[in-house]
């Protein structure tokens, strides 16, 4: 008797275990009927963007596309599992560089280099974060970043002080505002991520001389610890004063509240947060940041995200045309009316955008030399990471540790036990 | 269990299985631990001997891992970087937890203490707060700009005074450690306050009698006879502490902020293993289970010798 409830038992603890495995594989059941494409991405909260735009495509295509994007920190995880398994979205988000490279090579994205109007519409720097290394397209650009510094027009106007336009004015500018008892930066150490890519790598292209600057650190033609990297090092060195009290510990969050109640007059950020401050009680802008005097101005224009199609998917022309559409000036402009502000369209176009402040961001890049973050596209494989290294070195300066000569040569020190030209 | 096979050893003599029928009592939890505990360590183990990538798959590199874990410039000075911090981080709690615990618990057990339950309950309340929530709330206080020890600062007119205890290397360790001795004291001031309890009022009686002052009593008499507590709460510890990630991580970020000053082996595991660096995002789980592998041999010995340090001779 009791070992027949025994039995019973270990049966129906084994029933339990197993159930939650006969429920995985029981979702995604494609209609067969007529085409509907589905999209993966990360952009969980841009859902209603997204189904907008689809729809509005829906209207003049008749072609449905659902938006199905994943949890962000586990979209490279998910989206790889749904590939391996067949599961995989027809369109989807790719990572720039190694991550996205890593599943084109797998077999997983198309190549998608001959598309209509890819290479006529971008620049070969907007492509070649979803490029591999032998020159094919595994995505189209789909929206890129801006970095550049936010300021407080109404505390800008009552020192009456301009935009500054080089360097060594920014400096002058943020002494000013001390002198009144403002905090002229409001940005911190505390989570180390937002100082590397936010400040020093939004600095560097207008200090290192752009995108081609940087291809001359790659190649091996410019070494890593240059007179220019020494200035931008000392530039971040020179900051650390105008920062606020404590930044050593200021979260990313403490330096959105500081300029959004106003108690700082500048923040040197992404164009990601520019909704963050559509309710505050003060006038503010963007300024792209200043470059040294006598250096060309560059800005920060980071690659985000690409999209691509599915290598197996069942609706390859429909797949294509929709990226194709994307690739025109058109697609582009509709695409950056539901996007969220902030995060613009790489296409080669002056796209018109709505929202005031977006806009005035988006006018910043156009002319101007765009360039990716410094260490994203070949300095991030090894370890230390150039990424790493430039942190630390950063951050060093920044409380005075080191001087900018030293974190440049420890950045080229590092960078020489794996990277090779 | 013991009651359980003495039962059946009276009732069903004929039935040479019954005595050890027992076993099945032990079935349950044991398939658990086997399923959930004993497999996947025995995995992490073997998974420290590949190298695991996408591309190439799990491919066996014998003790490559290790080696580069402990010789490589880079990824040595972090691991050691790590042990050194886990061990002072250790080190506080033993200090400031544990000792804090026991005068708490011989307070508490004071014949002439008011009110005792409610201070038990003060001592244990931050027990049951999740650490993600009392890390955030000592980041708030401890914040340079609006923090409340900050602005008690300014009002007693000491701006001076005012660091960023969390940004600075040399304080960031010492305050997540407090704050976590803060969090979990209430846990080893309940064992002792157990084990002090258990103590026979006779032998007290007999010490007042003898003359034995205060301090000879806690001293010849109390230490002593919870001397195995006192084993137990530093293999809680020991153990914890080297496990330690969460205080870090809500306090901190994933690569131990300021400058690696806060790196624990718990952080350096889930940054290398789990999460991968940031912003690339790709782990190296070998390496990672080379980490915890080297951690689970360190812990072992640790534990051994505190256990025959503290032992009580039978």
């Amino acid at each position: 008797m009791g070992k027949k409830m025994f039995v019973l038992a270990a049966l129906a603890m084994c029933l339990v275990i197993a159930l939650p495995l006969a429920a995985g594989g029981s979702s995604d059941s494609g209609a067969k009927t007529k085409a509907v494409l589905t999209m993966g991405s990360w952009r969980a909260d841009d859902v209603t963007g997204w189904t907008n735009l689809l729809t509005e495509y829906k209207k003049t295509t008749g072609v449905e596309i659902q938006f199905k994007p994943i949890n962000p920190p586990d979209y490279n995880a998910t989206l790889r599992l749904q590939l391996e398994s067949g599961t995989g979205p027809d369109l989807m988000f790719a990572r720039s560089y190694d991550t996205g490279a890593e599943l084109y090579k797998l077999g997983y994205f198309a190549d998608v280099s001959a598309l209509k109007g890819l290479k006529e519409n971008f620049t070969e720097g907007n492509r070649s974060p979803w490029m591999t290394k032998d020159g094919k397209s595994f995505a189209i650009p789909l929206f890129a970043v801006v970095q550049s510094v936010y300021y407080n027009k109404d505390i800008f106007a009552k020192l009456g002080l301009k935009i500054p336009t080089t360097w060594e004015e920014f400096l002058a500018a943020c002494e000013t505002i001390k002198k009144a008892g403002i905090t002229p930066i409001a940005n911190g150490l505390a989570e180390e991520w937002d100082i590397n890519e936010c400040f020093m790598m939004g600095i560097l292209p207008s200090f290192t001389g752009g995108r081609s600057g940087r291809l001359s650190y790659e190649a091996g033609k410019t070494p890593f610890n240059d007179a220019n990297m020494v200035k931008a090092f000392q530039a971040m060195a020179d900051v650390a004063k105008y920062c606020p009290r404590g930044f050593e510990a200021l979260t990313y969050n403490d330096s959105n509240a500081l300029f959004a109640t106003g108690q700082a007059a500048m923040y040197a950020d992404g164009s990601w947060t520019l909704d963050t401050f559509k309710n505050v009680g003060f006038k503010w802008g963007n300024f792209a940041f200043p470059s040294p005097a006598g250096s060309k101005a560059a800005i920060t224009f980071h690659a985000d995200a690409g999209l691509t199609m599915n290598a197996k998917t069942k609706y390859p022309a429909e797949a294509k045309a929709f990226l194709e559409w994307l690739c025109t000036p058109a697609g582009a402009t509709i695409a950056a009316k539901y996007l969220p502000n902030g995060f613009y369209p790489m296409i080669n176009a002056n796209i018109k955008i709505e929202d005031a402040h977006s806009a005035e961001l988006y006018a910043l890049i156009q002319g101007k030399d765009q360039d990716i973050r410094f260490t994203w596209p070949r300095l991030m494989s090894g370890d230390p990471s150039g990424y790493v290294l430039m942190n630390q070195g950063v951050i060093s300066v920044m409380k005075g540790q080191i001087t900018a000569k030293a974190a440049a040569d420890n950045f080229a020190a590092g960078l020489a036990k794996w990277y090779k030209p | 269990m013991r009651r359980s096979a003495f039962k059946g050893n009276l009732t069903m003599k004929k039935n040479p299985f019954a005595s050890y029928s027992w076993y099945l009592y032990l079935f349950p939890a044991l398939f658990f631990y086997l399923i959930f505990m004993a497999w996947p360590l025995a995995d992490s183990i073997r998974l420290s001997l590949y190298s695991a990538s996408a591309l190439a798959g799990r491919t066996f590199i014998g003790f490559d891992n290790y080696i580069r874990l402990f010789t490589d410039t880079e990824t040595a000075a972090r691991f050691w970087g790590a042990f050194r911090n886990t061990w002072y981080f250790f080190f506080i709690h033993m200090v400031v937890q544990n000792v804090l615990a026991i005068s708490f618990a011989f307070m508490l057990t004071e014949k002439t203490m008011k009110y005792s339950r409610i201070y038990q309950t003060i001592i244990f309340l931050p027990v049951t707060l999740a650490i993600l929530v009392t890390g955030y709330l000592w980041k708030l206080i401890l914040n340079p700009q609006w923090g409340a020890i900050a602005q008690l600062f300014m009002k007693m007119d000491i701006e001076k005074a005012i660091q960023p205890w969390l940004g600075d290397a040399k304080y960031a360790l010492t305050a997540v450690a407090l704050v976590s001795s803060w969090q979990w004291v209430g846990i080893p001031t309940m064992m002792f306050f157990a084990g002090l309890q258990n103590i026979s009022e006779e032998l007290l009686e007999a010490a007042d009698i003898a003359g034995a002052t205060k301090w000879q009593k806690i001293w010849y008499i109390k230490l002593p006879l919870i001397k195995p507590v006192i084993g137990i709460v530093s293999i809680l510890t020991f153990v914890n502490n080297f496990n330690a990630f969460d205080v870090v991580f809500s306090m901190e970020n994933a690569n131990g902020a300021p400058q690696y000053a806060t790196d624990l082996i718990g952080t350096l595991f889930y940054r290398v293993g789990i999460a991968g660096q940031h912003p690339v995002g790709i782990p190296n789980p070998g390496l990672g289970a080379a980490i915890a592998t080297s951690t689970f041999f360190m812990l072992m010995i640790g534990v051994i010798a505190i256990l025959r340090m503290t032992r009580n001779e039978k």
